[in-house]
């Protein structure tokens, strides 16, 4: 059985659609909720087997990116945080991940706090382009396996600079390797060339680059494609979530 | 004043224009004439609030009086007289071509043309500008220019999904000495605000902003022109619209407020100090991507029988025009408002942003709210359609509005306007030999803004939202080259991964020759659009192109001159390339007062958006060398003249020829490299345009990261075209084509008979090396050529 | 209540010298500002409620602070530039904050505005007066005010 993604929408979500058709492609049954969906009681998070926060601006990224999401999810964080304890995939990509940070999901943390933040890009704004990643393959993280040591992919955001404050977090974070994705040209100041992260069980991953974005080879910047190979980098993170999923 | 409103039909002359000075309406003295005949004849006096409503239906913005209108253009000794100018320029050319792919053109908010192979879905395509708004206030203004061209995208039909926007901005030159005027922002403010604008609104809406350009003049100094367009998918059976007598009208999205009045009539006017502040108003993009969820929701349910957006007059255009044929009963207690200080006649009017009027039956509406409500999206309904013809609009006991609507859309009164040509002095001899080594120039030109990169715009938008833009703006190997156009493959319109349809958009824009010869400039710009359409890979023989024209004031007959000349030149064009318009703008009045008090006028400005469908996506190619021992070709003949060209501009040329383009030969010639680039014989395009030959050569050597040896003996030319043309001039018609190894001979063969010469090959070493003949012209390192390009805009 | 958002000084090295770039192009040539974010919200909420609001959803606690008590810089000598938008023109990031804060308290606002402050150590009030209103504000959208602070 086609195992079943909830895509989880909100007022400014945009990547939604390619995250679905991603999702789709690898063969999982994808859904689009309304963050009002969950709120209101029509679905819940528990009747699905992978979770997807796509890129976007939700509530218009005012205050901070991805915290109005963080405040609307805040009711229901009993029923994401046995999902995410339940060890079904999460995936968070760019707005996506900024919510996993601002909910606290991400680092994980025993108080379930906010302990990290991604701010404001040091160039002061928005930055689209495509970068070089380095993947960690000594992480957990069950979306990069698979992948060759250096992988390229888009990114596009005004708030990617990842921080810790606490420096025995980040000495953890570090140590148990959930570092998984690390920038080759910090294009915004992170910590350490931080890009992603993940949890300790590897399921629940959050990144600011945008995998969908390279899903095929005609994606990629590159030119002619048609000789290439379709599936590119990003087409190995969806594939591995079905995969741990099914 | 009020007295003088009670007593309208009585006025005289000079009492009707004090009282249109006085409300800001902008109506000509034989407009304000036709209104008082007519309400003479109902014998009774008008409301505000029907004076209201006609000022905006009839205003430029809506009507577009002046290129509609009759002309009489006199040339030498000649005189020819225009009914409607549109008509039998742009208009006649589309009705002539006759094109069974176009869908819909020049009726809806944007032109439709036909996509993909099964004949499911059509591309919608409309580009606007919000020129006085950004002089003003140039952060809000771009963002309410971006909102308004996509909610015509939105509005189209029942609706089509945007898939992209397009961005073209002109400006002041950034270290311009020119003094300016009080109350006028330099243009680095002006640029800064509106790069800004289109980002924060173009960003938050999720629609990829992958195609555009940037021009400097200081013609645009006190007026700069931001031009936005859109391109969305929609299904062809949802392109069909009908109110039907009993509709509700209902209307969504954004509030109702005091900040969106007079913006219509605004937009027909000089612009001058004392610009109401209320004009102008900043974007609210989260409540317009909420209308854009939930009307692609609803329009799939079908739960509507027709959309248009709100646009210049607010309520009363959109109502006015979905019920131009119905009439409408609208009870304005009903809107929701943003503020309670607002005059139910400022409600029918306000333009106030990101609203969407809807025709929903009865019996579909509770359907309709529950998919508002879930997408937190605010309506309100404001009355039926309900067939009578009458337009009925109360405010609780007061009535505002109560005409037939056939007095609204009826004959706008419009007077011949006179056009002449432009006396230009064209110097055609040997141009003026330069100072400096041509490897000077060409790194000053690099340099210069209207060559030099554009990725400090490009970065800060997401072009890559909705994973389509295949073809991206920046290119090559280090993605920053700059590419002729993007290809969009619209998966997240269509959600099909197997099909690989795409469309290629891009523009043409050369108002430096437009200052020289109207006329050429119009097919130049015609023929820069197919060219860079073609150097993606693109289907040309299916070009479709919107006008966009941005002039000064039309009660200059030189003015009207230029748009006549720049009109026929349209209509040349796009017979020749068989490229039909299939919707077009146009802004007029783009002039102010300088520091002296002087008028300032704007050059005649034509912007050319062209698409083309790319019918494998996978197969589209893009502008850097890539890779060694390749030969290159120079596909076109090098003409002489130096009229309109960025070395021009740089230098004392002592030439300003602007060479006729041979529309029938290049055609020819596109149509064999178009059939070489689908055989895959090329494997890199890059068209010949601002800075001409050396520039083209660079761009796509430090693009690569690759040299190229290069020996111009052999490329076509016209005679006594000297070496200075050569590398710098900006004859049309001309592209530089990198043809894969072993695919010479097959190439060779597609182009036979045709001016298409090799003139060298690529180099592993990073060196760009140029000769003609016994003369080296100059030997560059490419990634010294690309530190003098790569400059920081912002 | 005006709410005051400080980015803490060791994260605003670049949105202070973007700032300061944007002054000197505008003629004001200065060694060191602050900046800060307004929040102006219209309601009864108790002290409790305002500081709730604005340590838990107006403040990113990792990089930021705020203060309920709005106008310290802690800088010598400086001037202080105030900039809202007019109350005609709408207020994007203030609705949306209105209504996020309706999601925290469980209690709607009156109105929710947001604005700047800018803090300039500079010799004359006229001086960044000029400065500001040639890169900073448009008169035609937003209201400021200067003053010593």
């Amino acid at each position: 059985m086609k195992p079943k993604a909830i895509i989880l929408r909100g007022t400014g979500t945009n990547c939604d659609i390619e995250t679905f058709n991603s999702f789709k492609y690898v063969g999982a049954e994808p859904e689009l909720v309304h963050i009002n969906q969950l709120l209101s009681g029509a679905k819940k998070v528990l009747d699905y087997s992978i979770m997807a926060f796509p890129g976007g601006f939700s509530y218009g990224d005012d205050i901070s990116a991805g915290k109005i999401y963080a405040v609307k999810m805040s009711r229901l964080s009993a029923d994401f945080g046995a999902f995410i304890k339940d060890k079904r995939p999460v995936l968070g990509i760019c707005n996506g991940f900024q919510i996993l940070v601002k909910t606290g999901f991400l680092p994980e943390n025993k108080a379930g706090a906010q302990v990290s933040t991604l701010y404001t890009n040091d160039c002061g704004h928005f930055l689209a382009k495509w970068i070089k990643l380095k993947i960690n393959k000594k992480s957990p993280c069950i979306f990069t396996k698979g992948l060759p040591d250096e992988i390229e992919l888009p990114i596009a955001h005004g708030e990617g600079k990842f921080i810790i404050e606490d420096k025995k977090v980040m000495a953890e974070l570090v140590a148990r390797e959930l570092h998984a994705m690390t920038y080759e040209e910090n294009p915004n100041g992170s910590m350490l060339d931080i890009a992603g992260i993940t949890n300790s069980s590897g399921t629940c991953f959050g990144l600011m680059p945008h995998p969908e974005r390279n899903f095929f080879a005609w994606q990629h910047p590159d030119r002619p494609a048609a000789a290439r190979e379709a599936a590119a980098a990003g087409f190995q993170f969806f594939k591995n979530a079905v995969d741990y999923a099914g | 004043m009020t007295d003088n409103l009670l007593n309208f039909t009585s006025l005289n002359k000079k009492q009707l224009v004090e009282l249109d000075r006085t409300y800001g309406w902008s109506l000509s003295a034989l407009e304000l004439a036709e209104v008082q005949r007519q309400f003479g004849e109902t014998g009774r006096q008008p409301s505000r609030g029907e004076l209201e409503t006609i000022a905006q239906t009839w205003s430029e913005h809506c009507k577009h009086k002046t290129f509609s209108g009759p002309v009489r253009f006199k040339s030498g000794g000649k005189v020819k007289r225009y009914k409607n100018l549109f008509k039998e320029t742009i208009v006649k050319a589309t009705r002539k071509l006759n094109k069974k792919w176009c869908l819909s053109v020049f009726t809806d908010n944007a032109g439709i043309v036909e996509f993909g192979k099964n004949g499911k879905w059509g591309l919608a395509f409309k580009a606007e500008t919000h020129n006085h708004p950004c002089a003003v206030e140039p952060y809000g203004g771009a963002e309410t220019g971006v909102g308004g061209v996509v909610r015509d995208i939105l509005g189209v039909g029942l609706g089509a999904k945007p898939v992209l926007n397009t961005d073209n901005f002109c400006f002041g030159y950034l270290d311009s000495k020119t003094k300016l005027p009080k109350n006028s922002h330099s243009p680095e403010r002006i640029m800064r605000g509106v790069v800004e604008g289109v980002r924060d609104y173009g960003n938050r809406m999720g629609i990829p902003t992958a195609s555009g350009g940037l021009y400097f003049d200081d013609g645009y100094l006190l007026n700069p022109l931001v031009y936005v367009g859109c391109a969305g998918l929609i299904p062809v059976d949802k392109i069909a619209k009908k109110v039907i007598p009993g509709d509700l009208i209902v209307s969504i999205g954004g509030r109702t407020g005091r900040d969106g009045i007079h913006g219509a009539t605004f937009s027909s006017a000089n612009i001058d100090e004392d610009t109401s502040a209320s004009a102008v108003q900043i974007g609210h993009a989260v409540n317009e991507k909420k209308t854009l969820d939930v009307l692609m929701r609803a329009r799939d349910l079908g739960l509507y029988n027709a959309v248009t957006d709100c646009g210049a007059g607010g309520f009363s255009s959109a109502i006015g025009e979905l019920g131009s044929e119905t009439g409408a009963r609208v009870r304005l207690e009903n809107a929701q408002l943003k503020d309670t200080h607002i005059q139910p006649w400022e409600i029918w009017v306000s333009e106030s942003q990101e609203r969407m009027i809807l025709s929903v039956p009865g019996k579909k509406l509770k359907k309709l709210e529950v998919i508002l409500k879930a997408e937190s999206c605010e309506y309100c309904v404001l009355g039926t359609f309900p067939g009578d013809g009458r337009l009925l609009v109360t405010h609780g006991a007061e009535k505002v509005v109560d005409l037939p609507m056939s007095f609204l859309h009826g004959g706008v009164p419009n007077f011949e306007k006179a056009a002449v040509r432009r006396k230009v002095k064209i110097s055609d001899g040997s141009p003026v030999s330069p100072a400096k080594t041509y490897c000077g120039i060409l790194k000053d030109m690099l340099a210069h803004p209207n060559v030099c990169s554009r990725h400090s715009v490009i970065t800060q938008y997401d072009h890559e939202v909705q994973g389509g833009t295949v073809i991206k703006p920046l290119q090559g190997k280090y993605g920053d080259g700059p590419g002729d156009a993007a290809v969009i493959w619209p998966q997240a319109a269509t959600l099909d991964l197997n099909d690989f349809s795409g469309f290629a958009v891009t523009h043409g824009f050369n108002p430096a020759a437009g200052r020289i010869d109207p006329y050429q400039m119009a097919l130049h710009t015609v023929d820069e659009a197919v060219r860079n359409l073609l150097c993606v890979g693109a289907d040309i023989s299916r070009t479709a192109i919107l006008d966009n024209f941005c002039a000064a004031s039309p009660r200059d007959p030189e003015v009207m001159g230029d748009l006549v000349l720049a009109a026929e030149g349209c209509h040349d064009a796009a017979m020749a390339y068989g490229a039909p318009f299939i919707s077009g703008k146009d802004s007029f009045y783009n002039q102010a007062k300088d520091a002296e008090g002087n008028e300032y006028p704007i050059p005649i400005s034509l912007l050319i958006s062209a698409t083309a469908p790319v019918e494998d996506i996978r197969k589209a190619i893009t502008m850097n060398f890539k890779e060694a021992g390749n030969p290159v070709y120079l596909a076109g003949v090098n003409r002489r003249g130096l009229g309109g060209s960025v070395y021009g501009d740089m230098m004392v040329a002592g030439n300003n020829f602007i060479s006729p383009l041979a529309m029938k030969e290049a055609v020819r010639l596109y149509l064999a490299v178009s059939k070489a680039i689908s055989a895959g014989c090329v494997i890199a395009a890059h068209d010949v345009s601002q800075g001409g030959l050396a520039v083209t050569l660079a761009e796509m050597a430090f693009s690569g990261g690759l040299g190229a040896e290069i020996e111009l003996a052999g490329a076509a030319r016209e005679k006594g075209l000297g070496p200075l043309e050569l590398l710098f001039g900006e004859s049309p018609a001309r592209l530089v084509l990198e043809v894969t190894k072993g695919k010479e001979t097959e190439f060779l063969k597609l182009v036979k008979g045709l001016p298409v010469n090799e003139i060298g090959y690529v180099n592993e070493e990073p060196v760009l090396d140029v000769k003609d003949g016994e003369a080296r012209l100059f030997t560059e390192n490419i990634n010294a050529l690309k530190t003098c390009w790569k400059r920081e805009l912002l | 209540m005006i709410i005051e958002i400080w980015t803490k000084e060791k994260y605003a090295g670049n949105e202070e010298a973007a700032f300061m770039a944007r002054l000197a192009h505008a003629g004001l040539k200065v060694k060191t500002a602050r900046l800060s974010r307004l929040y102006r919200v219209d309601a009864d909420f108790s002290k409790a409620e305002f500081s709730k609001i604005a340590s838990e959803l107006l403040t990113d606690n990792i990089t930021e602070r705020c203060s309920l008590s709005p106008g310290k810089a802690g800088l010598k000598n400086a001037y202080r530039a105030e900039v809202w938008l007019k109350d005609s023109v709408s207020d994007v990031v203030g609705e949306s904050v209105k209504s996020a804060i309706t999601d925290v308290l469980g209690r709607e606002p009156g109105a929710v505005r947001f604005g700047h402050a800018y803090y300039v150590p500079c010799d004359s009030e006229l001086k960044l007066r000029r400065a500001v209103s040639k890169t900073l504000v448009n008169e035609v959208v937003n209201k400021f005010k200067i003053g010593k602070c």
